[in-house]
């Protein structure tokens, strides 16, 4: 394994790409912004003084993934088809967490562009928030996959520690029982397993029943799509729902205290 | 009887407990998934079962009470593992008893199916080039299918 932008000499150099045949590329990459728990619910309340932060950061991400090229010396100018910047307020961390996906039908990987969106959005995060908290750390930044070119597919493997198997305090290979609503105000718990939580990041979330227009699993299907940006895959794909253990459908009705849980379709045997 | 379990099981002795003192019964099919060095990907290393406490267990009483309003059986016992096996492990043991044979394959197979596509238990695979969740696999339904009164028409 030799550093490509590297000549035989020890010299920096583009590396032609020229020969190269076009395939379809793809990055995506991570990293986060961890901050006081008061700022990050300023944050998601809007009441941060420079305005509206994460959709300001989103366009700051992808500006930057453009102009990857002007920024870091050897990397080349990418025509990108696709550049999308997400957020996850992360409140048991007391962090944002962006990730960027680029794409392209080229000869060179995307990974740069990815990790420069992210590099952006969590600054531009920091300036928008800096009024309110100068104590805000940005890490982790980092290519989490990537997809298509000469040198193959790449996972980043999750950290045994960071990704596991299991929710909560449960045993190997169980999820937990979620905690209970308050009293006082009427909610549903959800639950994401399997896949669909590894996906998310999400494993377990209470959600008030007032916040619902209607009490069904469908209604609270678009609510969380509309809470977090992530969970609109909940209504992508073949994703599967039980209300307290039992099958169930968008039509299903919910009430006060029940269990709704969310999950990919079922491949034991 | 229905167990989940970390542990591992022993089909012989599952079965010798399922006949003990019986004499009524003429026929015990027993079946054992394990877990293949190879599936999605070639090289397994491991896998991780995931399931719903609560909702697995009444799942598979469902299976079986359906199995047991199908056929005329005279025992069964299903134990599913989960948490992390090596290859070669066992997952699943289905063990049917019955007067007569066809009753016992029948039933046996009919519990796999419905358990491969009702049951919540998702499996991820680790494999030497990385982790990454089994997705289901149309066989399975179509397998499951066969068993719906509107298929009997279908040879």
């Amino acid at each position: 394994m030799s550093l490509t932008h590297l000549n035989q000499r020890g010299e920096a150099h583009m590396v032609d790409v020229a020969d190269k045949r076009e395939t379809r590329r793809e990055a995506v990459a991570s990293g986060h912004v961890v901050m006081r728990r008061e700022t990050l619910a300023l944050l998601s309340e809007g009441g941060l003084p420079k305005g509206d932060v994460l959709a300001t950061a989103r366009i700051a991400g992808i500006q930057a993934a453009k102009r990857t090229h002007e920024l870091i010396p050897l990397c080349h100018a990418l025509p990108l088809s696709k550049v999308a910047v997400d957020f996850h307020l992360d409140t048991d961390n007391s962090r944002v967490e962006v990730t960027a996906t680029c794409r392209l039908n080229g000869r060179t990987g995307v990974e740069m562009e990815a990790l420069t969106a992210v590099s952006v959005a969590c600054l531009t995060l920091y300036d928008m928030c800096k009024a309110v908290d100068k104590e805000m750390v940005i890490g982790a930044i980092q290519v989490d996959a990537k997809r298509g070119g000469k040198s193959g597919d790449y996972q980043r493997h999750p950290d045994a520690a960071a990704a596991p198997i299991v929710t909560g305090e449960g045993a190997a290979g169980q999820v937990s029982v979620g905690s209970r609503c308050d009293i006082d105000s009427p909610c549903v718990r959800v639950k994401f397993l399997a896949e669909l939580r590894e996906r998310l990041g999400i494993s377990d979330l209470a959600v008030p029943l007032d916040s619902l227009p209607s009490t069904d699993v469908g209604s609270l299907k678009s609510a969380l799509a509309k809470r977090d940006t992530r969970l609109s895959k909940l209504t992508e794909g073949r994703v599967l729902c039980a209300v307290n253990q039992v099958m169930a459908h968008d039509a299903t009705p919910i009430t006060n205290d029940d269990e709704v849980a969310f999950f990919p379709p079922v491949t034991g045997g | 009887m229905i167990r989940v379990q970390q542990a591992s099981f022993d089909a012989g002795e599952e079965q010798r407990q399922l006949l003990a003192g019986r004499t009524d019964i003429g026929a015990v099919v027993s079946f054992t998934g394990l877990v293949r060095d190879f599936n999605e990907s070639p090289d397994v290393t491991a896998l991780t079962l995931e399931h719903y406490p609560g909702m697995t267990e009444a799942a598979l009483g469902e299976i079986v009470s359906e199995a047991e309003s199908r056929w005329p059986l005279q025992g069964a016992r299903v134990i599913h593992r989960v948490g992390r096996l090596a290859p070669g492990d066992p997952i699943v043991l289905v063990v049917v008893a019955s007067a007569h044979r066809r009753a016992a394959f029948e039933a046996c197979d009919f519990i796999m199916d419905y358990l491969k596509t009702r049951a919540p238990f998702w499996k991820k695979e680790h494999s030497i080039t990385g982790d990454y969740w089994v997705a289901e696999r149309e066989s399975d339904h179509r397998d499951a299918n066969r068993w719906e009164s509107d298929n009997d028409e279908i040879p």
